[in-house]
């Protein structure tokens, strides 16, 4: 939980494998990085099983660059295709129990603030829709309603991938799988409402075509939940397996279903643009000059 | 034999829109070079694939093809590759990396 673990063992560097060292040497921590500088850098993520093409290795990639402070962060996930990915990332990992993300995550945050006072510590859950909307869903709720102060990420694949496609709370309605072939019959659920109702400070959805709308949006989510509390992020990367989306079409098939029901939505809420203006710099919730606001009378 | 992506360099370091490593879903699979591209008299540096972490999806031909509009990279069977970046042989500078080309058959060892 700081710039020391990214150092060698005295007398083990010649030991250690080239990606170990670069990551060491040439790795974002303690560094400002963005993702424009992609290729040109160490990535904290590594080699990992998840099927080639899949959007959501994409988001989990954009998303570590993202964070403001890889190594005051701990990601914490659950059983789901996107723990393959983020558990080879060099930040630790906590791997909940199935459903149990947000539980693990309340008491890790709290539990950071008590040993490391102000001093920021993230605490990030990924998890995939069945964890979050399903299995997990009451101990989100709650996270939620306490105002616990880590992020939520939600990798919404609208599928349970990892077990052969069943349907999953966040499947749109409609749609036929292999483990579903009647096609599921409830609308799929809008947990960003909820969030907005339990509370959440933060809300947002994202697709990964557009990798500094998700790099600025995971930024923002994190430096929220540092004082302010809970922050949600919903984002769409589809199971080109499950869905048989060709894996060149992966970018197609997001920027189509981006235009169809997953357009950009921000939600925040107004102690956190204060928050974000006053602390960070943030100039997009200042208010608006008086003069623009003085010509929509006049144009009525 | 298997298909990697390769990226024309000649196209690439002409525009340098970098995209393609943005889009890529492995982490440092597609990498920029300030040097490749410059060292033939190009405007900029260009992209390259480690072809060992390459799975072959091609979602950055797509990007190139459709985003960019460079139609720079192609999917090339991994044994007709002239030579090829590799994970082994790539050093990483303050804002760039380098790569020594080598026969990814060798490397990869197919």
């Amino acid at each position: 939980m700081s710039l020391d673990y990214v150092k060698f063992s005295g007398g083990f560097e010649k030991f250690m494998p080239k990606e170990y060292r670069d990551m060491v040497e040439h790795g974002p921590f303690g560094k400002k990085i963005s993702v424009s500088q992609m290729g040109s850098f160490k990535e904290i993520l590594e080699e990992h099983p998840m099927c080639a093409g899949c959007a959501m290795t994409l988001f989990i990639r954009l998303a570590i660059i993202a964070f403001p402070n890889p190594e005051d962060t701990i990601t914490v996930g659950t059983a789901g295709c996107g723990r393959l990915a983020i558990s080879q990332a060099a930040i630790p990992f906590v791997y909940g129990n199935y459903g149990d993300q947000n539980g693990v995550a309340s008491g890790l945050s709290r539990g950071l603030r008590l040993r490391f006072g102000d001093k920021p510590k993230d605490v990030v859950v990924m998890a995939g829709d069945g964890g979050t909307a399903d299995i997990g869903f009451q101990q989100v709720l709650h996270s939620w309603f306490r105002k616990e102060r880590f992020t939520t990420i939600m990798l919404d694949n609208e599928v349970y991938g990892n077990t052969g496609g069943q349907e999953s709370g966040m499947t749109n309605r409609g749609a036929v799988l292999k483990m579903a072939p009647l096609g599921k019959k409830f609308e799929k659920m809008d947990m960003l409402q909820m969030a907005k109702v339990a509370g959440c400070a933060y809300v947002a959805t994202v697709v990964p075509n557009n990798p500094r709308r998700v790099e600025s949006v995971i930024k923002k989510a994190v430096l929220i939940a540092r004082e302010v509390g809970s922050t949600y992020i919903q984002a769409y990367t589809s199971c080109n397996i499950e869905y048989a989306i060709p894996t060149d079409k992966v970018m197609e098939d997001a920027k189509t279903v981006e235009n169809d029901r997953y357009q950009f939505t921000e939600y925040v809420s107004d102690e956190a643009k204060q928050y974000l203006t006053e602390r960070y710099g943030y100039k997009d919730y200042l208010p608006k000059p008086a003069a623009s606001a003085a010509a929509i009378p006049n144009k009525a | 034999m298997y298909l990697v992506a390769n990226i024309d360099v000649e196209i690439c370091a002409a525009k340098s829109c970098k995209l393609c490593t943005q889009y890529c879903p492995e982490a440092n699979t597609i990498q920029y070079s300030e040097d490749m591209g410059r060292d033939k008299g190009f405007k900029y540096g260009s992209a390259y694939v480690a072809v060992d972490r390459c799975k072959g999806c091609a979602q950055c031909v797509w990007v190139c093809d459709n985003m960019a509009k460079n139609n720079a990279i192609k999917m090339i069977m991994i044994d007709q590759l002239p030579l090829a970046a590799v994970t082994d042989n790539i050093r990483y500078e303050e804002k760039t990396t380098v790569a020594v080309l080598s026969d990814p058959m060798i490397v990869v060892g197919n």
